[in-house]
This record gives structure tokens, C-alpha cells and sequence, in this order.
């Protein structure tokens, strides 16, 4: 950042800028990093030291609101830290679901959603039916009533920090076509967790709903579910843009420390133009989610807007990271450096809330006239 | 403009935009786009009827303060009116020239006698001022020209040649950098002059070039200039030209251009019955995207400005990523449009009136002008990144 240029991120809280900020992030980027192979065996528990280090940033979260109901210019800018220093946590699906809870107007969420906003009960969002369908469209979903409320049955293979999460906020398609949320709390025999074993080798479990219990009643939420999903792909989108310009920051450091061809390689015109070009597209694709999280604030409908910017933030956030991991040659390779770690996780993360083509779909089929179908 | 405004405007700015939409939505002005757009080979536009009536109000130059002739406004307002006539099919070169370079330096460093003789005539739309930094052998590279001043009793006699410059044919005043001290540090010595173009030792002869305005050359020939026509100090243009570039290098009027032709193009597409085909419109979708991120960034750097903070690195960024899309727009026009797409305006039936084969040609300009896509890189890299 040029010295005096304005803050991209002055909507967030200085406590939590410093604890997104450069010094820490080499920290949280390991955070909860898995040796490979570990899938759901003894190996994928978190070390003690990483165990505490993960709950005091949650609990700083916590602490400083984070968790609880900001404006949306806000999240997006916290995103934005976050997703620089590739953190990895349940917050995103909590601020998601929290939403999407929130937007039912269900008053019996109330407890709920006060412990989530204190950091007592982080939320796992649990929508995804297999890999190849995006959240836009909800996983089927059977919802059972009961003699003493309803039950569901599914699976979600791709939901992430089951395991940590004392309910899930499942979404999903009922027979009928409706979208429905059900609250399914974790812990009972009809819910089953498994941890995955992903090239982000983080928190991602396949949940199994097996005539799993509901609390309280199934809500349609067709109406509400584009909405929310818009504005978390805003947040996410500027996530993805962070962790870009991050991988870019950590190109240009190496370029000054290595010494090739006579001198330090930042010298060199071709290596410096494109992640130039990288840093701008990555500032760009930051200052579109900024203007969506904004105009979300305003109520406006995002939702071609949040599709558009995750689509570009996804893409940008893949290559950024795959010319950072090049522009630190073989180094960049090793486990031992960084740069993997931006190519790992935004193999996940690009396709997280949609991938490229669905979000274009989207995009395409939303947009004012001339019309794109 | 689709997809809402990301410049978040407020109540004030959107009911000046409403005015200013209003006023170049007038028959007349419509009546003119047109009549520029037929223009045949070898005419091009200059002195507009549209610019006095935005003058008339103070619009063509709102934030200049009303003393001389701007309404007062702001920087949000100045990115409105370049937006909305971009979008109107008002060529802009005139503008950006007079009001955001010229202008914008004589408002940042003129003296007062300057900015009285030529700021309110300039935003009335009643005389051109045109800028000469360019040189055959100092392009991007402005530390290589070799137009000087020579010391004359207490003034200079200017002798170099200009080249690659716009409107100067039309134009009443140039901006004129020349070397007043020779310097074995090539950015020092430099001076900026305000030179009368209708001065007898100014020659100025078209070049023609792909787009359908020409370049001009202009020879300086013993022109002799004094310290009243002196902007700024004298031996301190260079720094002067970094700093007050930057200000109108916000890539609003890019955008603006590139929002243009792919509302066209993809108006073409529904036309044609090819934006019902996926191959078609998610590339449209993508390079909807990309222009609208492109038009957050450009914004944000309108409000840096108006906040007082400017942010040199931010202002190249938008310009870099604004002006390379124009390219991916152009090559989905003609992959929409086909062979029709290569007509022009003079053939009768090319579609839009040719404003795709016009942009074709004028597609390689953007990159090139207010600074190269290589420079901004430059820009970035070194003063963003740490490099070079």
C-alpha cells in the first residue's frame, strides 16, 4: 500500500485489522492446516498450540462484534483481512447462516443467534447435495414430520467445520420444489460427520442426515436463500480478492530477496509487470465487492453483482496464487514456503460458493436489458 | 450505465445527473451524436454546440469554482458529465484535453491573470486548449524532449516539433512543455508554457492515423513566450506533469467508452438472437463483470480525490485494467457482430452505424493514451509493490 493512499480496509475496527495484519498472518495462514492424508484419522486433530491459537482469534472475534450484526461494507472489509491472511474459520458460514436464520423472523432463533453473535455457537452452513451442484441450488432434502416436530434426511457432503458447530443450518430442496431451512443440532444419532481429505486440508466434512431432528419448524426460504447467498458471495468474493493480493505480496517479497542474473529479481521488468497487472486486478476485483456491499447496505438486490464479483475474484484468486507459487520457482513448491498454501486453498475456495461458470450462468441469466439468458 | 451506479452517489449527484442526462438527452443533441458519428473521411469533431450548452450551466466544468465558469461542484460531478456525454456519443477528447488537463493545471498552479484569460472561455465551450507534451522521439518517455526554450532578453523563443498531439488544429492554446535548462539529469529543465497556437512560427499539419481523428504535428518555430505565459516555475514542468497527470488519470472516461461499446454489442447480440446462445452471453456476462469492477475502481479513485487523497497507484491501476478490456470487447463485437462488424459508417448499412468498426480502429489509442498500459504497470509495480 502507497504510503498516505486511502484504507481499503478503514471500515474495520483497528483491534481487528491488527489481528488480520501482516504480522499475525504467517501465523493464521497454518492455522489449522492438517498433514496430508490425514483424513478422519488421529493425525487430523488439531495440535493443542493450534487448537488455542484458533479459539483466541474466535474469541477476539467475538469480542470485538465481529460476530454479530455489522453492516455489510463492514463484513466485506473483514473479509477482505481475512481472506489475506488466508484464515480459515467457521465465521463465514456463521455470518451466512446467521443471515439467513435472521431473515426467517423466527423469534425461537433468538437464543441462537445471540450465543452465535457472542461466539458461542458458530454455525456450519450445510447446503451443497454432492461437488457438482453450486449452492444456488440447494441439495434435495427430506423433511419428515414427526410426532413431536420434523426430522430431515440428506447428505452434505461439503460442509465445512461440522465439527466445531453446535448446529447446522441446513438448506435444501423439498420434494415440492420449496427451498427449506432446518435447524439440525450436531450433536444426535441422525447426524453423522466425516472429515474429508481436500487439497485444503482444513475442516471440510461430509455430514450424513439420517432422520436427524429438527428444532423447531422447516421454513421456506426460496424467497430469502438468493438474497443471503448474494451477499455472502460479496463477502467471499472479497476474500478471494485478499488472499490474490496476498499471494501477490508474497511474490514481490521473494523477488526482493533473490538474487539471480546479477542482481535481486524485482529488477527485472517482466516478473514486476505481471504482478503489477495481478495487484490491479486484484484491487479492482476488491473495489467491485466493496460497491455490492455497499449497495446491499442501500437494499439493493446483489445478486447479479455478488455472482459477478465472486466470478472474478474466484478465477483471479487461482491465479494469482499459481503465479506466485512460479514466480518463487522451486521454493515455491516445498511445504516449507507459503505460496502453496494460496494455491491449496484457493482451489477449494474459488468454487465454494459457485463455480465460475455457474456464477456466469447466474449472472448472465439475471442481468437488466438487454437481457443474456 | 447497467447495474446501478458504484459510486453510491448521493441525492445531490443523482439529481445532477438526472439534469445533465437530461439535457443531452435533447433532440438536439441527439441530432449532433449523429451527425458526428456520419461525419465523412477527414472531418472530425471540435468545437461542439453541446459543449456551450453544458457550459451555459457550469457543467462542463462543475468543479471549477463559478468564478470562472465551472458550477462549484465536485470531482464526482466533473466524473458524471465525462460519463454521461462518453455515453451520450459526445467524442470527450475536447473535454479531457481542455477542461481536465489544461484547465486542471492553470487551477492548480496558474497565476491569477492566467486563469481569468483562459479557465472561463474554456468552460463556456468556446475555445480549445490542447496540450503538447509529445515529441517523435519522447513519447511515454517525456524526459526526452528536445523542444526548447531559448533564452530571448526577458522572455524565450520556443523551437521543437510536437507531434502525435490531438485537436491542435482547432485548438486557441496549447500546454507546451519545453526544455528551458539543459541538465545532465534529464527531468530537470523543464518548463511548461501556454502557447497560442494562432501565433505566426506555429505550424500545425494533420497526420492521419487509424482513427478517424487525425494526430497533428506541430512545428514551434521562434515563437517568443514570456514569464506571463510561464505555468508554474520555471525548470520544474517534469514534476509538475507526474503530479497533475495522475489527477485525470482516473479511468472514468475509459470506462465510459468501453461501457458504451459493450452495451451496444450487446444489444447487437439480442438482436441477432445471439445472446440466447451460451457461447455468446457468458462472455458478455464476464465482460459485463469486468466493467462494472473496473467502474468500482475507476469511482474510487473520484473519491479519493474529492476526499483530498489521491492515490497515484490506485488511479494507474484503474486506468491499466479499464483500458484492457476495450480489446476483449472489441474482439466479442466482431465475434457477435461477424463480418457485419467491419462496416463503416460510410458503407450505409454497417449496424450502429459502424461505431464498432470506428472502435476497432481506435482500440490500440487507449492503451497507449494519459500514460501506457506498460508505464502503469511500471507505476504499480515500483510504487506498489516494491519493485524495479
Amino acid at each position: 500500500m502507497m504510503r498516505g493512499a486511502p484504507d481499503p480496509y478503514a471500515a474495520v475496527p483497528g483491534e481487528l485489522r491488527e489481528l488480520f495484519g501482516p504480522e499475525l498472518a504467517p501465523v493464521l495462514r497454518r492455522l489449522g492446516e492438517r498433514p496430508r492424508g490425514a483424513a478422519d484419522g488421529p493425525s487430523a486433530r488439531l495440535g493443542e498450540e493450534d487448537a488455542g491459537t484458533r479459539d483466541a482469534v474466535w474469541a477476539t472475534l467475538a469480542e470485538l462484534g465481529a460476530l454479530g450484526p455489522r453492516a455489510e461494507e463492514e463484513r466485506t472489509a473483514l473479509a477482505g483481512l481475512m481472506g489475506a491472511a488466508l484464515y480459515q474459520s467457521p465465521y463465514a458460514d456463521t455470518v451466512t447462516a446467521a443471515a439467513l436464520l435472521t431473515a426467517t423472523g423466527d423469534p425461537a432463533y433468538g437464543p441462537l443467534l445471540d450465543a452465535a453473535a457472542l461466539g458461542a455457537a458458530p454455525l456450519a452452513l450445510a447446503v451443497r447435495e454432492d461437488g457438482l451442484s453450486g449452492p444456488a441450488r440447494p441439495g434435495a432434502l427430506t423433511v419428515r414430520r414427526e410426532a413431536d416436530g420434523y426430522a430431515v434426511d440428506g447428505r452434505r457432503p461439503f460442509t465445512a467445520f461440522a465439527a466445531d458447530c453446535g448446529h447446522l443450518v441446513v438448506v435444501g430442496t423439498r420434494s415440492d420444489g420449496e427451498t427449506v431451512l432446518a435447524l439440525v443440532p450436531r450433536e444426535q444419532p441422525g447426524v453423522r460427520l466425516t472429515r474429508r481429505d481436500d487439497i485444503g486440508r482444513g475442516d471440510l466434512y461430509a455430514v450424513g442426515l439420517d432422520r436427524a431432528a429438527v428444532s423447531g419448524a422447516v421454513h421456506p426460504v426460496g424467497a430469502l436463500w438468493p438474497g443471503v447467498l448474494a451477499a455472502a458471495r460479496v463477502r467471499h468474493a472479497a476474500a478471494l480478492a485478499g488472499a490474490a493480493r496476498a499471494a501477490v505480496d508474497l511474490a514481490a517479497e521473494r523477488l526482493r530477496s533473490r538474487h539471480a542474473f546479477g542482481g535481486p529479481l524485482a529488477r527485472q521488468q517482466a516478473p514486476a509487470h505481471r504482478l503489477a497487472a495481478l495487484a490491479a486486478e486484484a484491487a479492482t476485483a476488491a473495489a467491485f465487492a466493496r460497491a455490492q456491499a455497499a449497495a446491499a447496505d442501500r437494499g439493493r438486490d446483489v445478486r447479479r453483482g455478488g455472482a459477478q464479483a465472486l466470478y472474478l475474484a474466484g478465477e483471479l484468486a487461482r491465479r494469482a496464487a499459481a503465479e506466485s507459487v512460479h514466480l518463487h520457482g522451486a521454493h515455491g513448491m516445498t511445504e516449507a514456503g507459503d505460496a502453496q498454501l494460496f494455491l491449496r486453498r484457493a482451489a477449494v475456495d474459488s468454487q465454494w460458493l459457485g463455480t465460475g461458470t455457474e456464477l456466469l450462468r447466474e449472472a448472465a441469466a439475471s442481468a437488466p436489458v438487454p437481457n443474456p439468458r | 450505465m447497467t447495474g446501478g451506479h458504484p459510486g453510491a452517489l448521493t441525492p445531490a449527484e443523482e439529481e445532477f445527473r438526472g439534469r445533465v442526462r437530461a439535457l443531452l438527452a435533447e433532440e438536439r443533441v441527439r441530432a449532433l451524436a449523429a451527425e458526428i458519428a456520419a461525419y465523412p473521411p477527414d472531418t472530425e469533431a471540435a468545437r461542439l454546440p453541446v459543449h456551450r450548452w453544458l457550459g451555459e450551466r457550469g457543467w462542463l466544468a462543475p468543479n471549477w469554482p463559478e468564478e470562472y465558469g465551472g458550477a462549484g461542484l465536485g470531482a464526482a460531478e466533473a466524473a458524471l458529465v465525462t460519463e454521461e456525454m462518453t455515453l451520450a456519443g459526445i467524442p470527450d477528447d475536447v473535454h479531457v484535453l481542455g477542461i481536465d488537463i489544461v484547465g486542471r493545471f492553470l487551477l492548480e498552479v496558474g497565476t491569477e491573470e492566467q486563469k481569468k484569460r483562459y479557465l472561463p472561455a474554456l468552460a463556456a465551450g468556446e475555445e480549445i486548449a490542447t496540450v503538447l507534451f509529445t515529441e517523435p522521439e519522447a513519447g511515454s518517455d517525456l524526459s526526452a524532449l528536445r523542444t526548447t526554450a531559448r533564452r530571448d532578453g526577458d522572455g524565450w523563443r520556443l523551437y521543437g516539433r510536437k507531434s502525435f498531439n490531438m485537436k491542435s488544429q482547432f485548438g486557441d492554446v496549447a500546454l507546451c512543455a519545453a526544455r528551458t535548462t539543459e541538465s545532465s539529469v534529464a527531468m530537470h529543465g523543464i518548463t511548461l508554457f501556454l502557447l497560442p497556437l494562432r501565433s505566426p512560427g506555429v505550424h500545425v499539419e494533420p497526420l492521419p492515423s487509424l482513427c478517424n481523428d487525425r494526430f497533428t504535428v506541430v512545428v514551434v518555430d521562434g515563437v517568443r513566450l514570456t514569464g506571463a505565459d510561464v505555468v508554474g516555475e520555471v525548470d520544474n514542468g517534469w514534476a509538475l506533469m507526474n503530479d497533475l497527470l495522475q489527477l485525470e488519470r482516473t479511468g472514468i472516461d475509459f470506462h465510459a467508452k468501453a461501457r458504451r461499446l459493450l452495451d451496444l454489442v450487446t444489444e447487437r447480440a439480442a438482436a441477432t438472437g445471439r445472446l440466447d446462445d451460451p457461447a455468446y452471453a457468458l462472455p458478455l456476462a464476464a465482460l459485463d463483470a469486468r466493467l462494472r469492477a473496473g467502474h468500482a475502481m475507476a469511482w474510487q479513485q473520484v473519491r479519493n480525490l474529492e476526499a483530498g487523497r489521491p492515490d497515484p497507484v490506485g488511479s494507474a491501476m484503474a486506468k491499466w485494467y479499464v483500458t484492457e478490456q476495450i480489446r476483449p470487447v472489441l474482439d466479442l463485437g466482431l465475434e457477435i457482430c461477424g463480418l457485419e462488424g467491419v462496416l463503416t459508417a460510410w458503407d450505409g448499412a454497417a449496424p450502429d452505424g459502424g461505431v464498432l468498426e470506428a472502435a476497432l480502429r481506435m482500440g490500440p489509442s487507449h492503451r497507449l493514451a494519459s500514460g501506457t498500459s506498460e508505464v502503469m504497470l511500471s507505476l504499480i509495480a515500483a510504487n506498489g509493490l516494491g519493485l524495479l
